[in-house]
């Protein structure tokens, strides 16, 4: 009897020595997502902040369970983010490495449009075109929001905000809700290619809404002395001014403004500049001011999404941008199940030829704000509403019908 | 040009001038480390603004004038730092050494600032904001007059200083003839320290006051502060203070005078022409000091 007991004891314990074996290996896998974009330089905190935000949701996903892979398997999601400071050169050098990895099946990134454009240009344009050399790899896109860069690669995909839908709408809602506001007046960072080529969008948009030109006032990144421009500001006394530029110089231009008491009915921000940083440096001055956005704390998943980011790091805080770093992880763990990835390296190849077409299948994707839709070129059609800086915060200044 | 057009660009001018106060303060500590060391220091800009960040410490909890003095002292503190780390233990006979440890150094700087502080621009207190003087249709902003009251104080204090105390006096010395001067007893390492310390203070005065007149402190303010630093420290004169200032206070014009004529993105083409001009016709600047007897 007591032989018998032993033996059944042995057998146990053998019994859950291996069971434990087994889960703790199947809490070893790990597949992994890679990040790049500007996590050092003057615009780290984008980089930054997308990698936190991506911790985030696989933090969450791992809780929950990991993702499955094509074999049945549970692996847990890491993340692991290469820094390209915004600078092209290290945006391609960036991508080359995660391409060359065996256990790089997507990446997320870049932050930068003057980095996405040249490292989209890399990759193979058109997908089974032999003749081209182009690097076969999907990367879907948070933070680069130049409009339509997606287009110049089959392999690009992103998921930011149509940047001409939302100052289309935004100057709409001017236009019924402000009937009283007839003159325009811009400022622009000429050097920055996403300001640049946002401004246009506003003015042509201004315009298209029958808002009267008067002009524009320039200026450079790294610009600190603002008079000239605020002046030629001052004097055409336009109604409208909206500002296409980051929150350093948006911050320096709005602080001469109230130096020169230019006080426009209305103020339009990039953006960008929807974020704490404009808050922080001239929260002030930039009371009344109203940006597009495809980030609020607005409803329960916005508003867990944006503590998940704070329990990373209490400095961060959710913005349109990491919120689209966000998005991405849970779409891509969704995709990785669906399409059965088996994140081995000797499926390497076919694992990444599956996410490219998982991303080009996808028609719809969940978003934080709502359903986010896709566009034939790969570009995504996000919710969006207007936000307002009101004593230091932003508040919701109007949610448009989309 | 119609007469408000003149107007204009007569503001404009003025704007660039006052606004050359803070390019002032930041070429009299590049010119007081090349007159005593016949070095660059390119941290120099960049150790000023991380002062400047420093100071914003005790922001909320003492006066704007105070908030000015601990980026003064943060100043001193970051440019015996610099001193030790970028010179002291360098071979200053290779003058690439230096050089290179300088820009080590700046990068380094801004860097550290940016992760420190996320990139975030933070606002900046400024004294004498509404203070504003209004002659006709001219405006004379009251905070930029403040910076070119301090940019001549501190020309005055560091030439009385020069030729009127025991520390200028070894200063000078160890300027002209480093040898003589060590047999003399003058410390060659103690008496560049203090010249480091020194500039510091001037540099983190130089960054407060840059962070007063934009309103807002950034990495982003690094690299064209050094840039303008050593534009004007080559059109004053190297080794010339008072050519500091009144070349600071030239291409602070002169910047906003191109910008009004030919747009932002021209600007700087003219102003680095203007640089080429005097490197080509007097390469000594305005106020080329008198060489040593080497």
């Amino acid at each position: 009897m007591k032989c018998k007991s032993r033996i059944l004891g042995s057998m146990l314990v053998t019994t859950a020595a291996l069971a434990a074996a087994g889960a703790a290996q199947a809490q070893d896998k790990a597949l992994k997502i890679y990040g790049f974009g500007a996590k050092s330089g003057v615009v780290g905190i984008f980089g930054q902040q997308s990698e936190a935000a991506m911790q985030a949701a696989a933090n969450i996903i791992n809780k929950a369970g990991g993702v499955t892979l094509g074999d049945g398997s549970k692996a847990r999601l890491v993340i692991e983010y290469l820094d390209d400071r915004c600078n092209a050169e290290e945006g391609i050098n960036a991508l080359r490495r995660i391409a060359s990895q065996n256990d790089s099946i997507v990446a997320i990134g870049p932050t930068c449009s003057n980095v996405a454009e040249p490292v989209f240009g890399i990759l193979q344009k058109k997908v089974g075109d032999s003749s081209d050399s182009g690097i076969q790899f999907p990367i879907y896109t948070d933070v680069a929001a130049k409009g339509g860069l997606a287009s110049i690669s089959q392999w690009s995909f992103r998921n930011v905000p149509s940047e001409a839908n939302m100052y289309k709408s935004i100057f709409d809602w001017v236009k019924t809700s402000r009937p009283e506001l007839k003159t325009f007046w811009g400022g622009v960072e000429k050097d920055f290619a996403h300001s640049n080529a946002t401004y246009g969008v506003m003015k042509k948009q201004a315009a298209d809404n029958g808002l009267e030109v008067k002009g524009q006032s320039e200026w450079l990144l790294n610009d600190i002395n603002f008079s000239n421009q605020v002046r030629e500001m001052k004097r055409a006394n336009a109604d409208v001014v909206a500002i296409s530029a980051h929150p350093f110089t948006t911050c320096g231009v709005l602080k001469e403004m109230a130096r020169q008491n230019v006080k426009p009915k209305l103020l339009i921000g990039l953006t960008s500049s929807s974020s704490m940083e404009t808050l922080q440096g001239c929260g002030a001055q930039a009371e009344g001011l109203v940006i597009p956005t495809s980030f609020a704390p607005v409803n329960d998943n916005a508003k867990s999404a944006a503590a998940a980011i704070q329990a990373i790091n209490p400095k961060y805080n959710m913005d349109l941008h990491n919120a689209a770093a966000y998005e991405n992880v849970f779409t891509l763990k969704d995709l990785i199940e669906k399409q059965k990835i088996m994140g081995r390296p000797d499926t390497l190849q076919a694992d990444r030829q599956k996410m490219r077409e998982a991303l080009a299948g996808m028609t719809q994707t969940n978003g934080l704000l709502g359903a986010v839709g896709r566009t034939g070129d790969r570009e995504a059609v996000k919710p969006y509403l207007f936000v307002q800086a009101k004593s230091g915060a932003w508040v919701v200044a109007h949610t448009p019908a989309q | 040009m119609d007469l408000l057009d003149l107007i204009d660009l007569t503001q404009s001018v003025l704007d660039g001038v006052l606004f050359g106060a803070t390019y002032s303060l930041i070429g009299i500590g590049f010119t007081l480390i090349f007159g005593v060391m016949h070095k660059i220091n390119l941290a120099y800009a960049a150790a000023s603004v991380g002062a400047a960040y420093l100071s914003l410490i005790v922001v909320s909890h003492v006066p704007v004038p105070v908030v000015y003095l601990v980026a003064a002292l943060m100043g001193g503190v970051l440019g015996w730092l610099v001193y030790l780390i970028c010179f002291r233990f360098l071979p200053l006979s290779n003058p690439l050494a230096t050089l290179m440890s300088t820009v080590g150094m700046l990068l380094a700087i801004e860097e550290l600032i940016s992760h420190l502080t996320q990139g975030m621009p933070m606002n900046y207190p400024a004294m004498f904001q509404s203070a504003n003087i209004e002659i006709g249709s001219f405006f004379i902003r009251g905070d930029l007059l403040f910076v070119f009251l301090i940019g001549c104080v501190a020309m005055v204090g560091l030439t009385q200083l020069l030729k009127r105390t025991r520390l200028g006096l070894a200063t000078r010395a160890v300027a002209q003839q480093p040898v003589a001067a060590q047999l003399c007893g003058m410390g060659i390492n103690s008496t560049n320290a203090s010249t480091f310390v020194i500039a510091g203070l001037l540099g983190g005065t130089a960054g407060a006051m840059a962070g007063a007149a934009i309103g807002v402190l950034s990495p982003l303010l690094a690299l064209p502060l050094t840039v303008k630093g050593l534009v004007v420290t080559v059109i004053g004169g190297l080794g010339s203070i008072p050519g500091a200032i009144v070349a600071g206070l030239i291409v602070g014009g002169a910047e906003n005078l191109f910008q009004f004529i030919r747009g932002v993105s021209e600007r700087d083409i003219y102003v680095m022409l203007l640089l080429f001009v005097f490197l080509v016709f007097r390469p000594g600047g305005l106020f080329s000091p008198p060489g040593g007897r080497d």
